[in-house]
């Protein structure tokens, strides 16, 4: 009977096009990860063009782990994310139970709270390296600025004046160092993911036993160790889903890296595959195949965790 | 029954000062943002009009000849738009096969949709460059349509899938009982009751699509260009542009912020694929 | 019309064989109770008949024609459901009248049916709601309406009463019964409590574990039950079974005697015990007897006057005429 032909049917499209999707690129990295390929090479010209007898087994994954860029871009991947999950968890939490309870405007305040989620990430990167940032004409260097001329105006002031020349004149950070532009990476991004942080923990919140919190409350349990006891540990698993999730996304950060950090060396895997694929195609693809080992990593666990609720 | 506890004088006012000063922090940047395109390039980086200053529409008036704003505004809604019906063409009836005839392969099926999601979309970086390049298709609608579309499919299926769900199975079996057919059972029972569901997974599909920002930079340059695109090629303005660049950022996230304002319910649904109620 | 017959009817999930092959006749007309505790197989087999569920093997007639390979809403059958299954977005007049307009049926024609069903139902004053603000009760009358104005040549049910709270039931159990003798048309009612299948039915088909374990008419499943477990399945509060020396001296390995079955005194009878519960209804009084040293505990049901306590010593003698004799397989012989 069609009982069955009709559903698949139904499916096919969506399946084949996302199988589609995966596999023929995916083929092709993997494939051009084991070849020599380059976009220019005077000296190799038959390495321009991707051909089997280029092989190369193992040499662009070789070639990629004694690069030391790649370590590098593994590592600020690495803390980049890391950063950017422990603030957005800390604050996620403490703003959500800040919000949860019933206040004169709470609406309004989650509306407020909602919205940095909604801009897109370039918009987020060009208004904070410029507009917040700038060490001369953003919000950092107008503030610092400000700073100087109060101290600046003190210095002559009676009584006090003494103590105010003895401080040092402030120097505006600079976010568009190696370092420092990976900082305000985490706190551009930090900014744009802890609401989703506060939303998912709200939602979550919400479905908390209210029962079993007035019965500890009769038994005399203080709001501390409710938080402890009860709040948290109902928390465990949205927060291991939000830390899981955000890492997903945030391991392919890439808007953010090109906007900050074009040319200062700061990087992190998706922007250092971008650099090889100006021209060694051999190594960005290697270095895609680590990408992907790394990101499925952390999928391996969030798949079977939201595998455990799919079919309640 | 719940329990009276006297209000303790931080619940009465230290909360609704905290969470109300929390918020305007969260909002500042976007608040900033939109001051700081109503000022004139030059008083945009005098700290003398930080808030008072002489307020000007000159930078959204000047947007099409400062950035050809509305090109890449128009680019922007076409592909959202037909990326967002083309996912729910392909996605509405997946998700209903998979719903309501679930065969032993469909968990298998919905975990492996939603792994796709998970590959970094730099790992295929160059030969999706190569492929689109050789095909005739970079910097084409067509192209960032269809990769919309595949990008966000995993989750439109998902969202549909869980939404579909929740309809009771004796309502369809008692559609069956009555006589519906497939097609009377779709339009009949299903999209009137899923359509909220139906409603927000496209907002929230339409909004993934606007905001995307890698595949929509490095698979274009003019013509398909998007937003995300002209945002991006005028990332360092050093202090020169910034009311006018401020004016274009705000148009261009503006009426994206109000749309996921009413989604924030669904948001949470769709991203953790339902894992988090 | 509506002779429904189940020839070597069976259903497995799986490897699971919920129900083995079985047969089963419904009479046209009649009204037909499968009754049995939860995962007995009772709501599969309904929905068997029903066309929801295929059949593993086997063939569903109704009125001799062989229905197994046809679909749900061409077998002439109407099904109320346990949740109702109400269509949430429509209205109750639209609700009612969508079995009829899949069938095409005139605008018409179909006012008419839809207006003759919530009358005889006392919907009219809804009509224009939506399910949602209505009662359980209304709620439920909706679902008969819809099930009605099909015109059936059989209804089921499916565990119709369950969300409904206790006042309420008594009162749909009535009006469905006199339904069924208006209409005199073939019903199959699915139900977890007794009492339900004991008013209500023609014929009572007790099922356990898939397997029917006795078919008769609810006065025939008291008094003489097939097995032990038809009888402490039927009556309520249940059946006392006893066994040892007080069932050798009948000749059999078990006996059961019913609650109502049984005398009270406080000064003599056969056994004596302690009484640890009472529980007085008004009506009748409820016993529960420690320490016979024959069961864990006798139930006793006595008179509403009679007023034994916690700790009492009392004195019971089961009439001897309606004693049930059980052998080691627990089938109950004469």
């Amino acid at each position: 009977m069609s009982q069955r032909t009709l559903p698949r049917l139904l499916q096919s499209p969506a399946v084949l096009l996302l199988l589609v999707w995966m596999l023929v690129p995916l083929g092709m990295t993997l494939y051009f990860s084991f070849i020599r390929y380059v976009l220019n090479s005077l000296r190799r010209p038959e390495w321009t063009s991707p051909s089997l007898s280029n092989w190369r087994g193992l040499g662009n994954y070789e070639f990629v782990l004694n690069s030391k860029d790649f370590w590098f871009a593994v590592q600020n991947s690495i803390f980049i994310v890391c950063s950017i999950l422990f603030a957005t968890v800390i604050l996620g939490i403490l703003i959500a139970v800040l919000i949860n309870k019933t206040f004169p405007g709470q609406g309004i305040v989650r509306v407020l709270l909602i919205s940095p989620f909604f801009v897109m990430p370039a918009v987020n990167a060009v208004l904070w390296i410029n507009m917040i940032l700038d060490p001369v004409l953003g919000l950092n260097g107008l503030a610092v600025g400000g700073i100087n001329s109060l101290v600046e105006g003190l210095r002559d002031a009676p009584l006090v004046g003494w103590f105010f020349s003895m401080w040092p004149e402030f120097e505006p950070i600079s976010f568009r160092a190696t370092q420092t532009s990976a900082y305000a990476v985490i706190m551009m991004v930090t900014w744009q993911w802890t609401p989703f942080a506060v939303l998912i923990f709200m939602t979550s919140l919400q479905s908390e036993d209210q029962q079993q919190k007035e019965a500890a409350i009769l038994d005399g349990a203080s709001t501390w160790s409710q938080f402890r006891f009860l709040t948290l540990p109902h928390l465990g698993r949205p927060i291991a889903i939000v830390v899981m999730i955000q890492a997903i996304f945030h391991l392919s950060l890439y808007a953010e890296i090109e906007i900050v950090s074009r040319g200062n060396g700061n990087k992190n895997l998706p922007y250092l595959i971008g650099e090889f694929a100006n021209n060694n195609i051999g190594a960005a693809s290697a270095t895609g195949i680590f990408a992907v080992i790394l990101a499925n990593i952390v999928a391996i666990f969030l798949l079977r965790m939201i595998g455990k609720t799919l079919m309640e | 029954m719940a329990i009276v506890a006297p209000p303790s004088r931080f619940s009465k006012y230290g909360r609704p000062v905290l969470a109300w000063a929390v918020g305007l922090l969260f909002f500042f940047p976007i608040f900033w943002m939109i001051l700081t395109s109503f000022k004139s390039d030059a008083d945009a980086v005098k700290p003398e009009y930080l808030f008072v200053f002489q307020p000007t529409l000159e930078n959204y008036l000047n947007m099409t000849e400062n950035y050809d704003y509305w090109r890449f505004a128009k680019n922007s809604v076409i592909t959202a738009v037909s990326a967002t019906i083309f996912t729910l063409f392909v996605g509405i009836p997946c998700a209903y096969a998979m719903a309501f005839n679930p065969s032993k392969a469909t968990k298998d099926v919905l975990m492996w949709m939603l792994s796709t999601k998970m590959l970094p979309a730099a790992a295929v970086l160059y030969p999706m460059t190569f492929l689109t390049k050789s095909l005739g298709l970079f910097d084409t609608h067509f192209l960032v349509i269809m990769v919309l579309s595949l990008i966000n499919l995993p989750i439109v299926v998902w969202m549909l899938f869980t939404y579909f769900k929740e309809i009771p199975k004796d309502i369809i079996e008692a559609g069956q009982m009555d006589g519906v057919n497939t097609w009377g059972e779709f339009k009949e029972i299903l999209v009137p009751l899923a359509w909220g569901g139906i409603v927000s997974t496209a907002l929230l599909c339409f909004i993934f699509c606007w905001n995307e920002a890698y595949w929509t930079v490095r698979l274009t340059t003019t013509e398909a260009a998007t937003l995300s695109k002209l945002i991006e090629g005028n990332r360092a303005p050093e202090g020169l542009f910034f009311g006018r660049l401020s004016a274009v950022s705000a148009a261009a996230v503006g009426p994206i912020v109000v749309l996921g304002w009413f989604c924030q319910k669904q948001l949470v649904q769709g991203l953790t694929f339902g894992a988090v109620k | 019309m509506g002779r429904i017959v189940l020839d070597k009817v069976s259903k497995k999930f799986g490897d699971v064989e919920v129900i083995p092959p079985l047969d089963l006749t419904i009479e046209d007309g009649e009204f037909a109770v499968f009754v049995g505790p939860s995962g007995c197989g009772k709501s599969t087999l309904l929905r068997m008949i029903a066309g929801l569920e295929d059949l593993t093997s086997g063939d569903i007639e109704i009125d001799g024609e062989n229905v197994t390979q046809v679909p749900p809403s061409k077998r002439g059958l109407a099904m109320v459901f346990q949740s109702y299954a109400l269509y949430p977005h429509m209205s109750v007049r639209k609700n009612i009248a969508f079995p009829l307009r899949m069938e095409g049926m005139p605008q018409a024609e179909i006012d008419k049916k839809v207006e003759a069903a919530a009358e005889s139902l006392n919907l009219n004053d809804y009509l224009e709601r939506k399910p949602a603000a209505l009662s359980g009760g209304q709620r439920q009358r909706v679902a008969i309406g819809r099930a009605i104005v099909r015109n059936p040549s059989g209804f089921l049910f499916d565990e119709p009463l369950s969300n409904l709270d206790a006042a309420l039931r008594v009162g749909m159990r009535l009006e469905i019964s006199e339904m069924h003798e208006r209409m005199q048309t073939t019903m199959i009612y699915v139900t977890h409590d007794q009492v339900e299948a004991m008013t209500m039915a023609d014929k009572i088909v007790v099922l356990r574990a898939g397997v029917i374990e006795q078919v008769g008419s609810p006065l025939d499943l008291y008094r003489a039950p097939r097995n032990k477990f038809v009888a402490g399945f039927i009556g309520s509060p249940k059946m006392n079974f006893i066994e040892g020396e007080e069932a050798a001296k009948h000749g059999a390995h078990t006996i059961g005697v019913r609650p109502e079955h049984i005398e009270v005194s406080a000064s003599s009878g056969a056994w004596k015990g302690v009484v640890s519960v009472s529980e007085h209804l008004g009506s009748d009084s409820f016993f529960h007897v420690h320490d016979t040293g024959l069961a864990e505990t006798i139930t006793v049901r006595a008179g509403g006057e009679v007023g034994f306590r916690h700790g009492d010593t009392i004195h019971l003698t089961p009439r001897d005429d309606v004693i049930h004799k059980f052998d080691s397989s627990g089938l109950r012989f004469e």
